[in-house]
């Protein structure tokens, strides 16, 4: 029987990894198609109102921006950590956490002025992040816990958290009975850079554009690309192992911290447990799709930021924004899969005798 | 049974892979009942002969016969299946489950009772004194009781021959003796053990028979073991001299640039891989560690880089204590290291070829908090060409180099860097016949630069040929100390295999 085997290519592909995206892309679209034609709605017309809500003008895009914020943050932190070959899973809970900080400064800074009272929040988020990353780090670093399972599992602990802070100590006295965290006063709203994308926008590229040089090119992201290629390595170029799993997970909570700052005082009126949004959870999948590189996690972060905000409108026509989420999955998929394509050919070919 | 066909018969074995000739039409036999050893050196063929046996691999000539008969495996399973069961030198339990698990793991009747299987494990188990309990999990065992886990699933699936593949390097020398008992055990039940050992005095101490290869071929078949001495043993088992050393001129040892006294420490397994080792490299000598795999080499030369802590005893270079420094301290005052496992430890595979090259010397090459690529790449085109690293470009990946290419860049690297002392860990070891001479110039023109060199490597005729002095390893322990000239090869092989000369 001949059956298609997958034969390593002696050249990859040549511009690889755009032309995967191109075609994952282009496959991915295909798929939800079909999915749509069989739950009896038009494609066309689903992805004609998903482009327009999300590219079709200045303001549609605007907001498609306001998504990307969290998104490629979320893909950072998760992208640095993988340079080392850390898993950071916990973005979610980092920005949940960051949040919370935020919120919590919100409440003591009443009174303060808006720049002094937003920065205070942005940079409490970042802390928040950070710290709700130091236990993982701390006991990969020193006891060697696996950070995946760690990470994860803290997610968890901060949705509860912030339930807990809800129900009880940061009730809202005013909430007339609804369960829910006080008003953030106004001077805490992040003022808008043009049409509803706000200043976010900005702090976002600093960060990417700083931290994407410093992995690239600074002799600490040297350190950290060594460290990820192999531990052993590491240690014998007199590379400290331990302090740098502790600042990289620390630092790619800060990032994420930093963007559940940036959510809470950009686009949230009050504290919730959903602030969120699961941006943690999507960054993991942006940082894949840009293979953990940050200069390549901006772009997918506005793509998915675009599928997101597409898959709200097309509720208006009774399509569930179930078709959103899809979408996204089936983009990894198909991304994925071309790129296996750009390194290997298929063949077909005889069954091979088992040898080993 | 007197008229019992042999247990194992192989014939005219041929396996090649890249670059190797594993087995030359090597020839075992193994009689009904007897424990039967299998000597040589690293790369003798022995694992690559038992796997063919064990029906990993299909040899591409030659035939297998047991009991007899011709047979053909296509895969382990169907080893097993005809009774040939081997415990591999790394064991295949799942930590998680217990020993009766794991022992029917793959065997087991479709419905389980655990309290049934629990009960005829313990009931084989005591069969052959293997002392293990069935209800514990693997985690919780130490090595010597997982080998009998390992032992015990052989035995479940009823194999006639067991093959143990150099069993006793995880052992502690009572567990050793203790297996030594169940093999016996097993050979009385009518089984055939094939057993592979380095070590001379547990060859002459458990086994009937001995084969001894050497470079894939057999040179001496199923000879008893009574009647030899350890001295033909190792005699066997290194050979004689192959070809003329380009051994240098002999020269006068200068000033004492490295000093290891009374060094001890563990291996990974928490064991003692060094028992108070002393020894000093000089300016202008090459001295050469020889020994069998996995008796503290690896050990000691990670120490020596600051790899591996000490339990006890000093460091000193240069007549400075550096016990305690650090890999970059050590590399700082001049000691440069070539590891063992090149890629693994001495370059990042997943890197290019720059990142590679300024391993050592990244925070020199550097402008504020960024790298200077420009000036890592000089750097980098400077050892490229100096050391003849042939490479497509600076940027690429190491993974796409040649194993000689990526040992020319590392010597390189750690040589660019003008240090007083190196060691190297088999640097020689997988390249190929140009490989071998280019790395090995390097060796000697560094020591005619006068540095102090402490190479390791299990290929004797290599030390043989570069060395001023050879100091043999067994057990931790310095075995043996020879001067170049007047090393004798048969006393050697004979320390390496832990028999005083």
């Amino acid at each position: 029987m001949i059956r298609p085997v997958l034969v390593r290519r002696e050249v990859p592909v040549r511009g690889g990894q755009p032309l995967a995206f191109a075609v994952g892309l282009l496959v991915a679209l295909l798929l939800g198609a079909v999915l749509l034609l069989v739950a009896g709605d038009s494609p066309m017309e689903v992805y004609r109102r998903m482009l327009s809500a999300s590219f079709g003008d200045l303001e549609a895009f605007s907001v498609t921006l306001n998504r990307a914020i969290p998104l490629a943050l979320a893909g950072l932190a998760v992208a640095i950590a993988a340079t080392m070959g850390l898993w950071n899973i916990g973005a979610e809970g980092q920005i949940l956490f960051g949040a919370t900080t935020a919120a919590g400064i919100a409440q003591i800074g009443e009174g303060w002025s808006g720049p002094v009272l937003i920065l205070a929040m942005i940079v409490g988020g970042s802390i928040g992040g950070a710290l709700w990353a130091l236990g993982p780090a701390a006991a990969k670093a020193y006891i060697g816990v696996n950070e995946i399972i760690t990470t994860l599992m803290l997610n968890e602990i901060a949705v509860r958290l912030i339930r807990y802070l809800i129900n009880g100590p940061w009730k809202d006295p005013e909430g007339y009975g609804f369960v829910q965290a006080p008003a953030l006063p106004e001077q805490s709203f992040l003022p808008n850079l043009f049409q509803r994308t706000h200043i976010g926008l900005l702090i976002a590229i600093a960060v990417l554009a700083v931290i994407g040089l410093m992995v690239s090119r600074s002799s600490w992201g040297y350190e950290l690309r060594v460290a990820g290629s192999s531990g052993a390595t590491a240690a014998y170029a007199g590379i400290s192992l331990k302090r740098k799993i502790l600042t990289v997970l620390v630092l790619s909570g800060a990032v994420a911290g930093l963007a559940g700052g940036i959510e809470l005082t950009g686009n949230a009126t009050r504290l919730t447990e959903t602030v969120s949004n699961g941006y943690g959870f999507a960054g993991i999948i942006v940082a894949a799709l840009a293979l953990m590189r940050p200069s390549g996690v901006a772009a997918v972060a506005v793509l998915f930021g675009a599928v997101q905000v597409g898959g709200q409108s097309i509720k208006a026509i009774g399509v569930s924004d179930a078709v959103s989420t899809v979408l996204q999955a089936l983009i990894l998929f198909g991304v994925i899969a071309a790129g296996v394509l750009i390194v290997y050919r298929i063949e077909m070919a005889e069954p091979k005798v088992r040898s080993t | 049974m007197d008229a019992a066909p042999l247990a194992v018969e192989l014939k005219g074995i041929w396996k090649r892979f890249p670059g190797v000739v594993a087995n030359a039409g090597t020839e075992l036999t193994v009689k009904r009942g007897s424990i039967h050893a299998v000597l040589g050196e690293n790369g003798a063929g022995k694992s690559t002969l038992m796997n063919v046996l064990a029906g990993v691999y299909r040899p591409e000539e030659g035939e297998v016969r047991l009991f007899g008969e011709r047979v053909v495996f296509a895969n382990p399973a169907d080893a097993l299946a005809a009774g040939v069961g081997m415990v591999h030198q790394e064991f295949r339990l799942v930590p998680t489950f217990t020993v009766a698990e794991n022992v029917v793991l793959g065997a087991a009747d479709r419905v389980l009772n655990m309290g049934a299987v629990e009960r005829r494990v313990a009931e084989l188990a005591g069969q052959f004194s293997l002392d293990v309990d069935p209800q514990r999990h693997i985690w919780q065992l130490s090595m010597g009781e997982r080998q009998r886990v390992e032992i015990l699933k052989a035995l479940w699936r009823d194999a006639e021959i067991l093959i143990l593949d150099e069993p006793t390097a995880v052992l502690t020398p009572n567990e050793a003796d203790e297996l030594g008992l169940v093999i016996r055990r097993m050979a009385n039940d009518g089984r055939s053990v094939i057993f592979i050992s380095h070590k001379l005095h547990e060859v002459k101490q458990y086994c009937d028979e001995a084969t001894v290869l050497r470079g894939g071929k057999t040179v001496a078949a199923s000879m008893p073991v009574a009647d030899l001495t350890p001295q033909q043993l190792a005699e066997l088992m290194v050979g004689e001299a192959t070809e003329a050393a380009l051994r240098p001129e002999p020269r006068q040892a200068g000033e004492q640039l490295l000093s290891v006294q009374n060094l001890c420490a563990l291996n990974n397994r928490s064991l003692e891989a060094l028992s108070n080792i002393s020894l000093s490299v000089h300016a202008g000598e090459i001295v050469g560690i020889a020994g069998v795999a996995g008796n503290g080499q690896r050990e000691l030369s990670d120490v020596i880089a600051g790899l591996r802590e000490s339990t006890s005893g000093t460091v000193t270079l240069f007549g400075e204590d550096i016990t305690t420094a650090t890999p970059r301290q050590r590399f700082r005052a001049g000691l440069s290291y070539i590891p063992e496992d090149r890629v693994g430890v001495g370059l990042a595979p997943q890197l290019s070829v720059t990142d590679n090259a300024i391993l050592r010397s990244y925070r020199e090459h550097t402008r504020g908090p960024l790298i200077a690529v420009d000036r890592a790449k000089a750097f980098c085109a400077d050892v490229v060409d100096s050391f003849k690293v042939r490479t497509g470009s600076l940027d690429q990946r190491i993974a796409g180099l040649s194993g000689g290419n990526l040992q020319r860049l590392l010597v390189g690297r750690e040589l660019t860097a003008e240090p007083s002392v190196i060691v190297a860990s088999q640097p020689t070891r997988g390249l190929d016949v140009q490989g071998v001479k280019a790395i090995q110039e390097l060796l000697i023109d560094a020591r005619n630069e006068g540095l102090g060199v402490l190479m390791i490597s299990e290929d004797l005729d290599e030390l043989l040929a570069i060395s001023d002095r050879i100091i043999v390893m067994h057990e931790g322990q310095i075995a043996a100390e020879y001067e170049g000239a007047d090393a004798d090869r048969s006393a050697i092989g004979l320390a390496m295999a832990g028999e005083s000369p």
